[in-house]
């Protein structure tokens, strides 16, 4: 039994050393081949900036949105409720609105897109308001400073321009909150 | 100024310098308000706390081996204050041009500076907007730096 194992194995030895050769032969190419589907398929995670950016921008959209919400509210108030402090509380959450328009508009433009690629499309947040007037503005308020103190610790580490534009944005919302409270004084 | 010690001393000797131009000003901005007024006295609160931010940074400069520079004697006001309502605007302004100092300490590397910074710009916002009444998009950045 041993006599007739000895030639089977020698063949058995002279094949697994030519796939041995042919295998170690291919195995480069078969390495770059993997190196290049993973090149292809796995794109590098964003950097920290453009989470923190990406952030910001789906933060201020979303106030965008709110103050939007917030507007129509003001707006169907009956006729019978529109005093001259009415009327200065729509002109000042519109201020408001149109301040974080602007921080939206600059906080994209710093955001540059990678060549070839379109536009991530932001989608825009649905916000629906309920309750008074005078609640709602307190949401706005509380909004308001939450998104000030996120944007001061989102800046360690962010190029010194970047970071320049968050402090410079984190401080006007942190102003947003006092005037909105005397704005909103009589509701 | 003096610009020994690279780019950390050099802010904060900038901000230094926007905080006692500001205690100056309040002084012109105390004088012009109606006496034992509640605006007055938030003049007097805000003087106190640029004083104590001179201090806050005096003590930063000092501990990075810079040495602090001494306030001038006398400023040159951005425009004349004779009324009540040039005295706030006066001390709005004094409060932009505290932010946009405060801005170059934001634009450091060092995390805690930078967070120290950016207080900084929040508190002098929020004083403008109680003195001008008003909110502004971009504190302390110069119009020419927002892109279009």
């Amino acid at each position: 039994m041993s006599t007739g194992a000895a030639p089977a194995d020698a063949a058995h030895g002279a094949v697994s050393r030519r796939a041995l050769l042919a295998a170690s032969a291919a195995l480069p190419l078969l390495l770059t081949a993997c190196k290049g589907v993973q090149a292809l398929g796995t794109p590098p995670p964003p950097a920290p900036d453009i989470v923190a950016l990406r952030s910001a921008i789906y933060a201020e959209h979303t106030m965008v949105a709110r103050y939007a919400a917030v507007l129509v509210l003001l707006r169907s108030q009956p006729p019978a409720g529109s005093t001259p402090q009415d009327l200065a509380l729509v002109t000042a959450v519109s201020a408001v609105q149109a301040e974080h328009t602007a921080h939206l508009a600059q906080l994209k433009s710093r955001l540059v897109q990678p060549a070839g690629s379109a536009p991530s499309p932001t989608p825009a947040p649905t916000v629906h308001v309920t309750g008074t007037v005078a609640a709602q503005l307190t949401a706005l308020e509380q909004a308001e400073q939450a998104a000030s103190d996120r944007l001061i610790g989102q800046l360690a580490g962010l190029p010194a321009s970047l970071a320049q534009l968050f402090a410079s944005i984190a401080a006007s919302e942190a102003t947003h909150v006092p005037f909105l409270q005397a704005a909103g004084q009589g509701q | 100024m003096t610009n020994a010690g690279g780019p950390v001393i050099a802010a904060l000797q900038g901000a230094l310098a926007a905080e006692q131009a500001a205690s100056y000003g309040y002084g012109i901005v105390g004088a012009h308000l109606r006496q034992r007024s509640a605006m007055q006295a938030d003049a007097t609160d805000d003087w106190v706390a640029h004083l104590r931010a001179s201090d806050q940074l005096a003590k930063l400069i000092s501990a990075r081996g810079g040495t602090p520079t001494p306030a001038a004697v006398v400023y040159q006001l951005p425009f004349q204050v004779s009324t009540p309502a040039q005295a706030t605007a006066l001390a709005a302004t004094l409060e932009d041009r505290v932010a946009q100092a405060y801005l170059g300490v934001v634009a450091l590397t060092e995390t805690g500076l930078r967070g120290f910074g950016a207080e900084q710009v929040r508190a002098a916002a929020l004083r403008a907007e109680a003195w001008r009444g008003s909110t502004q998009p971009f504190p302390g950045l110069p119009p020419t730096s927002l892109r279009r």
